[in-house]
């Protein structure tokens, strides 16, 4: 009840204001917020809980405090007010019958003034007057004028009414406005056409038409008129400008430009236009000139494929071979006569003179055919010294080169020729058989029999020799034609060894090369599908010369080096079929090695064939694969070579250790471990100790193939040695196997150096094997215990100090990198760790649901609750605030109640005492009395 | 209002249901092994609890129970709690969006609100929970609680196994978003991460807990190795770093109050040598 003392006296303030709060929703905080300025002093004052304001307890640092505070005390007494004046008068007059409404106009508004308000009134009345006119008056032009001339006067009365208008009331203001224009409308008939149409609507069609047709012409002079305005125009602006250009500030500025596009004509004269046209189109005109010149590009020839250029490559050395064999028979030049003029002059001289081998170094002829003939001359120059040879060997019907260019066995000359033949002889008889039986003859080759052999085979072959001697010239067609004259051009591929030996059969290096050469070239596998047969059987055919060649006994190196290049080469066009040859081989090989080694006292080492065939294969196909069809078995036959064959002499050592390099070369890339080459090496150095091996040695030396092998000190230097040669295996190769050499120190030194050497290349390639010193410790104690007792001269024992310090230095890493075996421990498990839920941008009030819907649905509901919350809160503040209406209105009758009451009760108490003390009726008279 | 996504009593009753069906004897021991967080005492079980404790974990994770570490081991094996006072996590409105202030992304911005940028290190206190958080001691399980204290005087507790976000960016977001809505939950699931208390810290300190203050500007210079080495395991160790750029910490509650190296270090080097001095006396690897 104390509030509202000072309330009702704010409300008094303003209480014409509070009446239009029915009106807006915002009105109670907008008035609020206008009587803050003016009211809140004298408020606060009044009413010091009001002044209290509630402020947010975090500032946020950049958030605005505007509109966001509360003054609790204030916005409840406001609503208290807010109920005065809507619940409290709808309760008041809730029980009225009759109600007075206000309905004038401009009562609404609480803002106009009392004046403004009569205006208003007064507007309202004058419209509603005009409206009633204008619908019952028929349109009259006296009327209208009459009308015009009465609203004019009218209008000067109200004159200072009109601004009053403008600002109060929109509608009226409007309406004049509109009355005003269609009134002024007759007055200015220049302005727009819709006001004039609508003004004379009842003009006749041909008036219009008048019209129409009047302003097109209008129209259309004007823009003639236009027209000739920009034509005088631009022409005005010419002529300026041709002054202009005449004048010396634009010429020196044009003159500059000029120099700059290398123009050097003088054009004072010109206009400025012609000046830039003239500039402008030389340049181009130029380019285009010069464009005209330049050459068009062409399209270069397409880059051939491997096919076509085979094809060509054939194409050439046939066309070659077809030019040869005119030459060489002389006749067939007629056909060619109308190709060429001047290879038909050459053939005419040709056919002229008959040419011999002696006559033409010396031959007169013309420089052009010279030229021509050049290498034509060469070759038969080679024939020419290839008949003296012939002529020098008086029985060998096949050209034999050894003379010419073959130096490696100048030594036994004269036996070559001898043992020429009877190989040749062989190759003859092993053409016919088949060719892996070819083997058994090696391994008596290879049995000290090899003069007994021979002159058997002489025999035995004496008779077929002959015979295949005719047969080769009888099936000679071409063949034997090419071997009297030079090499053929276009070869068939043999298809047998008789054919290819009696093809190569002593031919020099290079010509057995250019001989495969142009065999691979004619029947190129790319050329014609059947060609890939053929060259497969020529390269069999060519393995199986090779083969041949290393088992003659003055082997021929060089040959054999030639036939290597093209092998390789062959076997990769053919691979499958190179593979099946090189294991058909290799599985022949490791049967035969079975079989020899069962024989005891046979000498079960490979032979040089074999050696060399490894070679060549080892060469072909990739070692370093880890699984390889043929690298594979070939490296398990050299190691079990290694492992089985007994040493029985020397040269076994030797071969042992060639081996061994052998296998080195092949593991050197894929770094394969054979423990039996390292064994192998072992046992060697360890005959090298004349039998007597430490104790502790032999304990590390675990091999049970050692006593095969350590039979006898094959390698116990027994002097000192000064100089080491490496050993050459092709020599040892060839030497009778109980020759002195190999009980010579020279060669044990050699044998010992080329051990040391595979023994460092081994260490290099295995110092990755985490058992490098289990495995390499044993042999490095080896070389030390033969250092210190066999007396190894100066390079044999660098070396072998050098390898020691290898492994030495290597296993010392491998000891200090190893780590203890452990306990196999658990690893504690590190505790699970929950990721926070949490937005980048997170907005406060914002719903980060993911489903929409739920979402949406939430935040309806939510708005739900706190309407229904607001809601129920507001009629709860009605029933108090009626509550206590009520409440109030009640004490106030029961006051009046009790008063009434009391008043009533003191009048008959007044009466009784009256009444006891029995003045009653005396009373008055006694009253009256007094 | 609080619960969108799920049904609380599903969940209450399923874990009743398995509690029913798993075999008798856990139940018990479950019982007898979830005594109230607030419980100082019954430490010196020591031992022999831990394998039955360890028995109970394999036990529980083969039955796909949470794995979330409970307290009941944190009880048995000694942990610390970590204070971070001083955080300068002040949210911001920057544009219209609320925002950790820094001082690289809003020196103009707190120029212009008459602030000095250099006040505002929100990236001390994510590498300083950083070097807890990622800390040996953590993966093992034995930090018990993380409590910060802002600036502001807000104070939050953050769960020992929160993965904390490794981006700043990532960390400003969670840190906005917990100090404008007062709790972080986890991804997939109900439990409160993060999660803004009431002051003064003390209140969530075990009673009979060691608070050890550090500060550069301590009288006390001690080896923490050797201090926290001979530190009791029945006392939890409560350390309270700054994470603030300058100034130093109140030691009000703080029980010691010790400085650790010569030089003033960071928070978060700091952190890391008060984590591996308790790994080498736990011998955590």
């Amino acid at each position: 009840m104390a509030k509202t003392k000072p309330m009702a006296a704010a409300a008094a303030g303003e209480k014409k204001k509070s009446k239009g709060k029915k009106k807006g929703k915002n009105g109670p905080a907008k008035v609020a917020m206008k009587a803050r300025g003016a009211a809140a002093a004298a408020e606060e004052r009044s009413n010091p809980f009001e002044a209290i304001w509630s402020r947010r307890k975090f500032d946020v640092l950049g958030k605005k405090r505007k509109g966001e505070e509360q003054r609790v005390s204030r916005s409840r007494s406001e609503a208290i007010r807010k109920r005065e004046n809507t619940l409290l008068k709808e309760f008041e007059e809730s029980a009225k019958s009759s109600v007075f409404h206000d309905r004038r106009i401009g009562e609404r508004d609480d803002t106009l003034p009392e004046f403004d308000k009569a205006i208003l009134r007064q507007q309202r009345e004058r419209l509603a007057k005009l409206k009633r006119e204008s619908k019952y008056n028929l349109p009259d032009d006296d009327d209208d004028e009459i009308n015009v001339h009465s609203m004019l006067s009218e209008k000067d009365d109200f004159d200072e009414e009109v601004p009053f208008d403008d600002e109060s009331d929109e509608e009226g203001k409007m309406v004049l406005s509109k009355k005003r224009l269609s009134l002024q409308g007759g007055d200015r008939p220049s302005e727009t056409d819709l006001p004039q149409e609508t003004h004379q609507g009842h003009k006749s069609k041909k008036e219009v038409m008048m019209e129409i047709i009047s302003k097109s012409k209008f129209y259309k002079a004007q823009k003639a008129k236009e027209r000739e305005e920009d034509e005088h125009l631009v022409d005005k602006l010419d002529s300026n400008f041709a002054s202009l250009a005449q004048t010396q500030a634009l010429l020196s500025l044009t003159e500059s430009a000029k120099v700059k596009v290398n123009k050097s004509d003088s054009s004072a004269g010109l206009t400025g236009k012609e000046i830039f046209t003239k500039a402008k189109s030389d340049t181009y005109e130029k380019l285009v000139k010069e464009m005209v010149m330049d050459q068009r590009a062409r399209p270069s020839d397409r880059t051939k494929t491997p096919e076509e250029i085979a094809k060509e490559e054939k194409e050439r050395l046939e066309k070659l071979e077809e030019e040869r064999q005119k030459r060489m028979l002389g006749t067939a030049d007629s056909s060619d006569e109308d190709d060429d003029n001047e290879d038909d002059d050459h053939m005419k001289l040709d056919n002229s003179k008959p040419i011999s081998g002696d006559d033409l170094g010396d031959s007169f002829t013309d420089d052009s055919i010279r030229k021509k003939k050049g290498w034509v001359d060469e070759i038969y120059e080679k024939e020419g010294r290839k008949l003296g040879d012939d002529a020098a060997a008086s029985n060998d019907e096949e050209s034999d080169d050894e003379h010419a260019d073959d130096d490696e066995s100048d030594d036994e000359e004269d036996d070559d020729d001898g043992e020429q033949d009877s190989s040749d002889n062989d190759f003859g008889n092993m053409s016919a058989r088949d060719w892996e039986q070819s083997d058994n003859d090696e391994v008596d080759v290879g049995d000290n029999e090899m003069e007994d052999f021979h002159e058997k085979e002489q025999e035995i072959s004496g008779k077929v020799m002959k015979k295949d001697a005719q047969n080769l010239k009888k099936e000679s067609n071409v063949k034997t034609q090419v071997k009297d004259s030079g090499v053929p051009f276009v070869i068939d591929a043999p298809n047998n060894l008789k054919d290819l030996s009696s093809l190569l059969d002593g031919r020099s290096e290079t010509e057995i090369i250019e001989i495969i050469s142009r065999i691979r070239t004619c029947n190129s596998i790319r050329l014609a599908a059947e060609n890939r047969r053929k060259m497969q059987v020529f390269y069999g055919v060519l393995l199986q010369y090779f083969a041949v060649l290393a088992t003659q006994t003055p082997v021929k190196f060089k040959i054999i080096n030639t036939l290597v290049k093209p092998l390789i080469e062959m076997s990769g066009e053919t691979p499958y079929f190179a593979a099946i040859c090189a294991r058909e081989r290799l599985i022949h090989t490791r049967t035969r090695l079975c079989e020899d080694i069962k024989v005891p006292g046979k000498n079960s080492w490979p032979n040089l064939k074999t050696l060399l065939l490894l070679r060549v294969w080892s060469l072909t196909f990739p070692c370093s694969d880890f699984r390889h069809v043929v690298a594979t078995p070939m490296l398990l036959l050299m190691c079990e070579y290694l492992m089985r064959c007994p040493i029985q002499s020397g040269r076994d050592v030797a071969v042992g250790s060639f081996l061994c390099s052998m296998v080195l070369v092949a593991t050197k890339e894929s770094k394969k471990f054979c423990p039996e080459a390292i064994a192998f090496l072992q046992s060697l150095l360890v005959t090298s100790l004349k039998g007597k091996v430490g104790t502790h040695l032999h304990n590390q030396i675990n091999d049970q193939f050692m006593e095969l092998k350590t039979l006898k000190p094959w390698l116990s230097i027994r002097e000192q040695v000064h100089e080491v040669n490496p050993v050459n295996i092709l020599e040892i190769m060839g030497m009778d196997p109980d020759a002195p050499y190999f009980s010579s120190d020279d060669f044990k030194a050699g044998v010992l150096l080329s051990v040391a050497e595979c023994l460092r290349g081994f260490v290099i390639i295995h110092e990755e094997l985490s058992s490098f010193p289990e495995i390499f410790l044993p042999i490095s104690s080896l070389l030390q215990e033969i250092l210190d007792k066999s007396e190894v001269s100066g390079l044999l024992r660098d070396i072998f100090h050098e390898v020691i310090d290898l492994i030495k230095k290597r296993s010392d890493e491998h000891h200090a990198s190893r780590e203890p075996l452990q306990m196999r421990k658990k690893l504690p498990e590190p505790i699970k760790q929950l990721n926070p839920k949490f937005e980048e941008n997170y907005i406060k009030g914002l719903d980060y649901d993911p489903d929409r819907d739920r979402a949406q649905r939430k935040k309806m509901n939510k708005r739900l609750k706190s309407e229904k919350k607001g809601a129920a809160r507001e009629l709860r503040k009605d029933n108090h605030f009626l509550y206590a209406v009520k409440e109030k209105e009640r004490i106030k009758q029961e006051q009046e109640k009790a008063e009434q009451l009391g008043k009533n009760l003191a009048f008959l108490q007044e009466q009784e005492s009256a009444f006891k003390s029995g003045q009653l009726g005396k009373g008055k008279g006694r009253k009256r009395r007094r | 209002m609080g619960r969108p996504y799920a049904v609380k009593g599903r969940k209450k009753k399923r874990k009743l249901e398995e509690a029913a069906t798993s075999d008798a004897a856990p139940p018990a021991e479950e019982a007898e092994e979830l005594p109230p967080p607030e419980e100082a005492g019954g430490e010196d079980k020591g031992e022999e609890g831990e394998g039955v404790a360890r028995e109970e974990e394999e036990h529980a994770a083969v039955e796909g129970l949470p794995v979330v570490p409970r307290p009941v081991d944190g009880k048995r094996r000694p942990g610390a709690i970590f204070v971070l006072e001083r955080a300068c996590l002040e949210v911001g409105k920057v544009g219209k969006t609320m925002q950790i202030l820094n001082s690289d992304d809003h020196a103009n911005y707190l120029r212009k609100q008459n602030r000095n940028p250099a006040d505002y290190r929100p990236d001390i206190i994510h590498q300083a929970l950083l070097a807890i958080f990622d800390s040996p001691l953590t993966k093992a399980g034995r930090l018990q609680a993380v409590y910060v204290r802002t600036e502001k005087g807000v104070l939050f507790e953050i769960k020992p196994y929160v993965r904390m976000p490794r981006t700043f960016k990532r960390f400003c977001g969670l840190m906005s978003q917990l100090l404008q809505k007062l709790s972080i939950t986890a991804v997939g699931k109900r439990e409160k991460l993060l999660n803004v208390v009431k002051n003064p810290v003390t209140r969530y300190l075990p009673v009979g807990a060691r608070k050890v203050g550090l500060s550069f500007s301590a009288e006390k210079s001690v080896n923490l190795f050797d201090y926290v080495a001979k530190s009791s395991d029945d006392e939890p160790l409560v350390f309270v770093v700054g994470a603030m750029a300058h100034g130093k910490i109140d030691k009000e509650y703080t029980d010691d109050y010790i400085q650790i190296c010569n030089y003033p270090l960071s928070a978060a080097c700091c952190l890391n040598r008060i984590c591996s001095a308790l790994e080498q006396k736990w011998n955590i690897q």
